[in-house]
């Protein structure tokens, strides 16, 4: 789309202020759906409670799925907060689409490629990190000529293909929806009041849409990253 | 979006990484303190709860079921005991009757050879009074035979005269 976005240069960097303020939001939006869950902890859970511990259940059944050995207890907050905050952001331009002055300033932060493969970044750096942790720096490397050695190149290359596709899987479904939304916009405004009417359960039924591959998509980038990592951690 | 791609990295908004490395990082540091913690915590104390109450379920429920088995020995042996103690009883009664039979039994019979002594004893002192009345009896008539001659009608007067006396006497006696 030809969105237009406001950039601000801070210590040599670059910012889109479209990025920072939607990934800022999900994230106060995370915060405050768990914060306002976990509000009265007992023994006996209430109904907030309960929410809570479903949620801890599903991501940690998907860390269990990843390490049947039960030793990746210690990414189960790693995936609780990436599932909610990429559900969240995922969410977030299905319900506000901000823009003044034709900037844009509220949207999936997932909507843009950058952000999914920062988030790439960070679940494929940790696997990284706990593979070197694990074998040492030198069984690390010699990993990638596992199971034999003419694999090295192969295996070389799947590190950024996975890199890729677990970025750019998300990013691509998020925006091909969000461009969707936008395109039946389009349409409402375009013949006056008979596309409006005829519009508006089209984008109604393409958000429920959007909002079921939202979370299909958390649910897909937090297994994989599971399983990038677990993968990472044994010997082929 | 393509033309940001494409557009190289002299324009790519790195910054962005950055923001949402440092936001990621924040969020879960907030979320670990204010909602994980605690929960996975009482999570934790929670299933730590149950299989500590399941453990000691199984351990009462092994106490119930020794001290049902000690209730019931106690009870079988107290039965046996009442059993015992009654048979006991019987047997005691069963004697004390055989021996008080027997005591009777030899009470009657010395009673009885008592008596019999006794009726002996009673019949030979007849017996000797009878004797020594006879004697007497026919000291007499020997002595009135002596002093008295006597023909025979006499002496059938004297005999029945004495038969008459001994009748009287022993209508007297």
């Amino acid at each position: 789309m030809d969105d237009k976005y406001k950039f601000i240069e801070f210590l040599g960097l670059k910012f889109n202020v479209a990025n920072d303020l939607s990934a800022l939001v999900s994230a106060i939006l995370v915060f405050i759906l768990v914060f306002s869950l976990s509000r009265k902890i007992t023994m006996r859970p209430g109904k907030a409670q309960n929410v809570l511990e479903w949620m801890i259940d599903f991501t940690d059944s998907i860390v269990k799925s990843a390490f049947p050995d039960g030793s990746g207890s210690r990414f189960s907050l790693y995936a609780f907060v990436l599932f909610l905050f990429i559900f969240v952001s995922n969410q977030l331009g299905l319900i506000f689409q901000i823009k003044v002055d034709g900037f844009t300033y509220i949207k999936s932060p997932t909507t843009n490629p950058l952000i999914t493969m920062s988030l790439a970044l960070i679940s494929l750096m940790l696997a990284h990190y706990y593979s070197v942790k694990k074998f040492g720096f030198g069984t690390y490397l010699s990993n990638y000529a596992r199971p034999v050695s003419f694999l090295l190149p192969i295996n070389l290359l799947e590190e950024f293909t996975n890199f890729l596709t677990l970025s750019l899987r998300l990013y691509g479904n998020i925006f091909a929806g969000e461009v969707l939304l936008a395109l039946i916009g389009t349409v409402a405004k375009s013949f006056g009041l008979v596309s409006f009417v005829v519009a508006i359960p089209v984008e109604m039924i393409w958000q429920g849409f959007s909002v079921f591959i939202g979370a299909i998509q958390a649910y897909v980038f937090t297994t994989l990253s599971m399983v990038y990592i677990s993968r990472k951690m044994e010997r082929e | 979006m393509a033309s940001l791609l494409v557009l190289g990295a002299s324009k790519i908004a790195l910054g962005d990484m950055l923001f949402i490395l440092i936001s990621f990082i924040l969020l879960s540091l907030a979320v670990k303190h204010y909602a994980w913690g605690p929960v996975t915590k009482m999570m934790d104390a929670r299933s730590e709860k149950i299989s500590g109450d399941l453990d000691y379920a199984d351990q009462e429920r092994a106490r119930a079921d020794k001290l049902g088995k000690e209730r019931e020995e106690a009870l079988k042996n107290s039965r046996a005991e009442a059993i015992e103690i009654v048979n006991k009883a019987k047997d005691n009664g069963d004697s004390q009757k055989k021996t008080i039979v027997a005591d009777a039994h030899s009470e009657a019979e010395t009673v009885r050879t008592k008596a019999k002594q006794d009726a002996e004893k009673a019949k030979q002192d007849a017996m000797q009074d009878a004797q020594n009345d006879i004697a007497n009896l026919s000291l007499e008539i020997a002595s009135r035979v002596i002093s008295k001659e006597l023909n025979a009608d006499d002496q059938k007067s004297l005999v029945d005269s004495y038969i008459k006396e001994l009748t009287v006497n022993n209508e007297t006696k």
